[in-house]
């Protein structure tokens, strides 16, 4: 008996190192977070070319558009907690988006491209609600709006 | 017995009930995206410029377009020895522009030409393009009524350090109507340098003839 359990116990050990080693790192876990508080103040973007005249060389066709957004977003699941919190901009109709933003400080400024996402926020989790006001800038091709589109985007939190 | 196994349920009931409740709270609410919607606000513009035009400054200064009511005018004094001859005579004009206004480039050269140039811009997918069209008289005419028939004035289309087909081209006016002398494509600068020229196959009674013409863009 002894000696069969002296030719387990360091076998034992052993997987135990190899699964400390080897274990792979756990997916952030990534989750829509409630923004129902959220207000816009224009939630009509009035589009303007970007510039009032085309250029010679290449058609120019860059419209844009400003609205400023009172973001209010539902973080107490995460309370005491520490998290990432991203904007994300899917991919979606019309075609290709950049928006833009400036913040008065509780969030990040940041841009991002329609398909991808930007992180805004990264720290502890204080308080049940996180507020912000965003000023956005929307660009698009103006050959893909001739009529209003809606443009949706949303905030997430990834979580260790 | 009874009594007891009902306590023991009614305690899981409890328990469950908790469960549920504290599930129900960690589960973060997926609320809709939050959506704004884009809205291309009177996207259609148009400018067109035939001899002088306004900017505030030049385009890549940040100029903008504004309206110009000058009328320009091209003309020329046949000598009366080659009065019919058959030798075109260059006309000249009292138009003062020569440079781009989109970046200052030096475009065309008075007063031997006359700038034709300005674009159309309008959201949404492929357009066609916009028309620029010259309303002509029937003839020049002076102040005793002989004329000259319009069509004998030619312009030929250039422009410095052009290359290729001209947006506006060369061409010749028509007796009275309305011709197409030139497209804009979308959502791009256009323009030419014309230079006139009177044909002087003819010999009409001596005087001064006038006429007025006038370019028309219509965009889709």
């Amino acid at each position: 008996m002894t000696g069969r359990r002296g030719t387990i116990v360091p076998a034992f050990f052993l997987a135990c190192l190899l699964s400390i080693i080897w274990a792979p790192a756990a997916p952030a876990k990534t989750t829509i977070i409630d923004d129902s508080g959220t207000q816009s103040l224009e939630p009509s973007v009035s589009m303007h070319w970007k510039s009032a005249t085309p250029s010679r060389s290449a058609p120019d066709t860059m419209m844009v558009g400003s609205t400023t957004i009172r973001v209010r977003i539902n973080v107490m699941p995460w309370l005491h907690r520490a998290g990432r919190i991203y904007l994300s901009l899917p991919a979606q109709q019309p075609g290709p988006i950049t928006a833009s933003w400036v913040t008065q400080g509780r969030f990040s400024p940041g841009l991002v491209h329609s398909g991808s996402r930007m992180l805004v926020y990264s720290g502890p989790i204080s308080t049940p609600f996180m507020e912000d006001v965003l000023k956005f800038q929307f660009n698009v091709d103006g050959t893909l709006i001739r009529r209003a589109v809606p443009v949706s985007f949303h905030f997430e939190m990834d979580e260790d | 017995m009874t009594p007891a196994g009902q306590r023991v349920r009614t305690n899981w009931d409890g328990l469950r009930r908790v469960i549920g409740a504290a599930l129900l709270c960690s589960m973060p609410v997926f609320a809709a995206a939050y959506t704004v919607t884009l809205n291309p606000a009177a996207p259609l513009t148009v400018y067109l410029q035939v001899g002088v035009g306004s900017f505030t400054a030049i385009y890549n200064n940040g100029g903008q377009p504004g309206n110009n009511t000058t009328v320009n005018t091209v003309s020329v004094t046949v000598p009366a020895g080659v009065v019919g001859n058959g030798t075109a005579q260059a006309m000249t004009t009292n138009s003062t522009a020569t440079v781009s206004f989109v970046d200052g480039f030096a475009f065309c050269s008075v007063p031997g030409q006359v700038y034709i140039g300005g674009f159309y811009r309008t959201a949404g997918g492929a357009t066609a393009a916009a028309q620029v069209v010259a309303t002509v008289p029937a003839a020049l005419t002076d102040s005793t009524g002989d004329t000259i028939p319009f069509s004998k004035i030619r312009w030929a289309s250039s422009g410095n350090g052009d290359t290729g087909t001209e947006v506006f081209p060369s061409g010749t006016f028509v007796n009275g109507g309305v011709q197409n002398v030139g497209s804009m494509a979308s959502n791009s600068w256009n323009e030419s340098c014309w230079s006139f020229s009177y044909l002087n196959n003819t010999v009409p009674p001596a005087g001064t003839f006038t006429g007025r013409v006038r370019y028309t863009l219509s965009a889709p």
